[in-house]
């Protein structure tokens, strides 16, 4: 069943087209890898998903409610994660987590079974307790992993999951994603690390100039670009159709 | 220098920039404000200029003395507002990191910070001094070299305050190392409260006592005695000397001269102050910021529900962010100040029609602070999300709750304060009865429409690239919506001059009212007040609702 329906999605800036006529389906349980060099139209993409920017044609609908028509509804079942990790300086991380959960209107329960479960697997510690100011680009990075999955939507948009992670931290984030797609959640990541994308994709899209040029599974596109590499499948796709 | 002036033409550009990218319509209307603005105070300050000239024996002096003290109230709150600026410029600006990493002198990002501080501190004195200036010199008949002059020494003027503050955060921070940035900020603003009250007590002005006499020879005297409010040796004696020797056919260079060359020798001084002292306590702070651990708040315990968490929010950034609330707390004392003063209002005024007058002007007065206030902290209320712009957006908030939030809590502090002026104000002018009741009424609709224009127009023109909210209300937008705040009330003011002078005559002069002008201008005025409130409203909601974040 479709999570997230993306039908001849369209954004212009100006007279340039940063995304253009892009169809894309994510069902349950699938984590969708998006690469793409720098200004394909990757995050541009999943700002109009998690309906920050209004496109200029097409539609997006989450699990069947359209974005732009219905936005509560449907953002209800999204959680994003931008590329850059900004937090309000002057909350500490349990402030602005606890923030987003009563926005999210979060049940109780949950909400302090998942915080503990998810403090603790990220090894945050005391520095929940500190000034967002004070965080090193990791730190913010994981409390907004944690306000993400502490209100546990059903479609998870994320824009560079790895960037400021330690190694460590970066291997319980795959986890965790392998851990939501099992539990039946939709993810869409966008990345420039193609290892992590080969680690966790089921399915991989390639955007280039604002338009998908390619969708499948990792064999699958191995077998296009007849290579085995991700590194130079990437490079041959995106060189081919620059 | 090359680096200095390098770093300047890095910010002039980013300016010219965010003007080439606005365009036509907005620049157009953002010229259009400002010289409706300019033309407006320009003409109200020349009728006020030449009826005071045209009073005998005391007019020409006492114009004098007004200009005097404008500016040395000008000096005193631009070093205060510098003082709350220069932190955020001098330590908190996300650019100083980039600077400092390069092979930059710190006294050079020093001048440059200066020279941006002064800049972003000072701009509502400029605005406000100009058509000041012109009132004056047409009023005084002065020669066209007076007006190059005069803008000229305005903006020496406007260093000076911005080279102190800097110094003396600088060396508050030498002596007391641990301090934290908001008690910094305190002890500098507690010196220049001290400071300048003993000032005025030492220099004792004749000018600030009001005299009440009808006989000529005690005129005459005071006449004579009406001193400068600071004496020779503060600035704005010296600046407003500049502008007084342009009545003379040849002017004496004198004053211009002092002025230039201590502006040029404290600037000098605070340049090797900072070379000594910027880049040691620039450090420190980053230290020191790492401290803060807060135990209690209103977002400590989880509690579901999205007005609650917003305000919540926006409560605690508020009370956090020392360039907010000390800056809101130097306004609370200042009119506690101006209310407190009430109560020792001259004899003279103490007569009924006096104290309608008196109470209908601190009206208007109160709500032209009111406008001032409200660009200052309702009007970048929206563009401070910068950093949760991407959260409240991807999130299942109404993006109007997000603004009917802010409105609600704007306007409810705003009429607070309002009330709360109006009340003591209105008890120590001791106003009429009738009027104690109706000018608060009227008050609520002034405070409405005036959080909508702020906030209407904040959401409008956002500055989501800027955390600094002396900076965002700085902006372009900020200065349209100070024009339009200032022009609705005094619009307001005007309108409702008519049913007051009416109701003076009626009571005092016991002439007959004319009730259908009375409640004409009242229709008037609630239905410019209606328009205020509702379109605002509409353009910010908008606004919000269709931007890509």
């Amino acid at each position: 069943m479709a999570n997230l329906q993306i039908k001849d999605l369209g954004k212009r800036y100006g007279n340039h087209w940063a995304v253009n006529n892009l169809n894309l389906v994510l069902n349950r349980g699938e984590i969708f890898v998006l690469l793409g060099p720098n200004g394909a139209g990757k995050t541009t993409t999943l700002k109009l998903a998690a309906g920050l920017l209004n496109p200029d044609r097409g539609e997006i609908l989450v699990k069947n409610i359209n974005i732009h028509q219905n936005p509560i509804n449907a953002k209800r079942h999204i959680g994003y994660v931008p590329d850059e990790p900004f937090i309000y300086n002057k909350l500490t991380g349990r402030e602005f987590i606890n923030f987003v959960a009563g926005i999210y209107r979060v049940d109780r329960a949950d909400y302090e079974k998942r915080l503990d479960f998810y403090l603790d697997l990220f090894e945050i510690g005391s520095w929940i307790d500190e000034f967002a100011e004070t965080y090193s680009h990791g730190m913010k990075q994981k409390i907004i992993m944690c306000q993400l999955l502490v209100h546990d939507p059903e479609i998870i948009l994320i824009d560079e999951p790895l960037v400021g992670l330690d190694p460590k931290s970066s291997r319980t984030v795959r986890e965790v994603f392998h851990a939501k797609k099992n539990e039946n959640k939709t993810l869409l990541i966008c990345t420039h690390t193609l290892s992590f994308a080969q680690e966790i994709a089921t399915r991989i899209g390639i955007i280039d100039h604002g338009t998908l040029k390619f969708t499948g599974t990792l064999d699958e596109l191995a077998r296009i670009a007849g290579k085995k590499n991700i590194e130079d499948i990437y490079i041959g796709l995106t060189e081919n159709h620059a | 220098m090359h680096q200095f002036t390098r770093i300047l033409a890095i910010n002039a550009r980013l300016i010219l920039q965010t003007i080439r990218t606005q365009g036509a319509i907005r620049l157009a209307s953002f010229v259009f404000v400002i010289s409706c603005f300019f033309l407006g105070s320009y003409y109200v300050l020349f009728r006020v200029f030449t009826y005071l000239i045209g009073v005998e024996i005391i007019g020409p002096g006492l114009l004098d003395r007004i200009i005097e003290m404008s500016f040395f109230v000008f000096f005193i709150m631009l070093v205060s507002s510098n003082i709350i600026t220069s932190f955020s410029t001098f330590y908190q600006n996300r650019e100083l990191d980039f600077l400092f990493a390069m092979p930059v002198k710190p006294a050079t990002i020093y001048l440059a910070k200066l020279f941006e501080n002064c800049l972003y501190s000072s701009w509502a004195t400029m605005v406000l001094a100009l058509p000041m200036l012109a009132a004056y010199g047409v009023t005084n008949r002065a020669p066209w070299l007076y007006y190059p002059v005069s803008v000229f020494s305005v903006f020496t003027y406007l260093i000076m305050p911005a080279a102190i503050a800097s110094v003396l955060i600088f060396l508050i921070f030498r002596i007391f190392p641990n301090l934290r940035s908001r008690e910094v900020i305190f002890v500098a603003l507690g010196l220049i409260i001290i400071m300048t009250i003993s000032y005025i007590k030492i220099s004792n002005p004749h000018m600030l006592k009001i005299l009440e006499t009808e006989s000529e020879q005690d005129l005459l005297r005071f006449a004579a005695n009406m001193t400068s409010l600071g004496g020779i040796y503060v600035p704005s004696t010296w600046l407003s000397n500049v502008l007084q020797e342009f009545k003379s056919t040849r002017p004496n260079p004198f004053y211009f001269l002092v002025l230039m060359s201590v502006t040029v020798s404290v600037t000098v001084i605070a340049y090797q102050i900072a070379k000594w002292l910027y880049a040691r306590s620039w450090m420190r702070i980053g230290e020191h910021e790492n401290r803060n651990r807060r135990r209690s708040s209103l977002l400590k315990d989880f509690r579901p529900g999205i007005a609650r968490n917003l305000l919540s929010k926006d409560i605690l950034l508020f009370i956090r962010e020392p360039s907010q609330w000390v800056q809101l707390s130097v306004f609370v004392i200042l009119l506690a100040v101006y209310v407190f003063s009430l109560r020792r209002t001259p004899l003279y005024f103490t007569l009924p029609f006096w104290r309608t007058v008196v109470s209908f002007a601190n009206f208007a007065y109160v709500n032209f602070i009111l406008a001032t206030l409200g660009v200052r902290f309702i009007f970048p209320a929206l563009s401070l999300e910068r950093a949760g712009i991407w959260l409240l957006g991807s999130s299942p908030i109404p993006r109007r709750q997000i603004f009917f939030t802010k409105y609600i809590a704007s306007l409810i502090m705003t009429v607070i304060l309002v009330q709360g002026l109006l009340f003591m104000s209105n008890i120590f002018i001791n106003t009429d009865p009738g009027l104690s009741v109706i000018l608060p009424v009227i008050g609520l609709f002034l405070a409405a429409s005036l959080v909508s224009i702020c906030l209407g127009l904040g959401s409008r023109f956002p500055q989501f690239n800027e955390d600094n909210p002396s900076r965002i209300a700085a902006g372009s937008g900020g200065i349209i919506t100070a024009l339009i705040s200032i022009a609705h009330v005094g619009i307001s003011i005007i309108i409702l001059a008519a049913p007051a002078y009416n109701y003076l005559r009626g009571k005092y002069m016991m002439r007959p009212g004319n009730p259908l002008l009375v409640a004409l201008c009242f229709l008037l005025f609630a239905a410019v007040n209606a328009a205020a409130i509702v379109l605002p409203i509409r353009i910010g909601t908008n606004a919000l609702e269709k931007r890509d974040y």
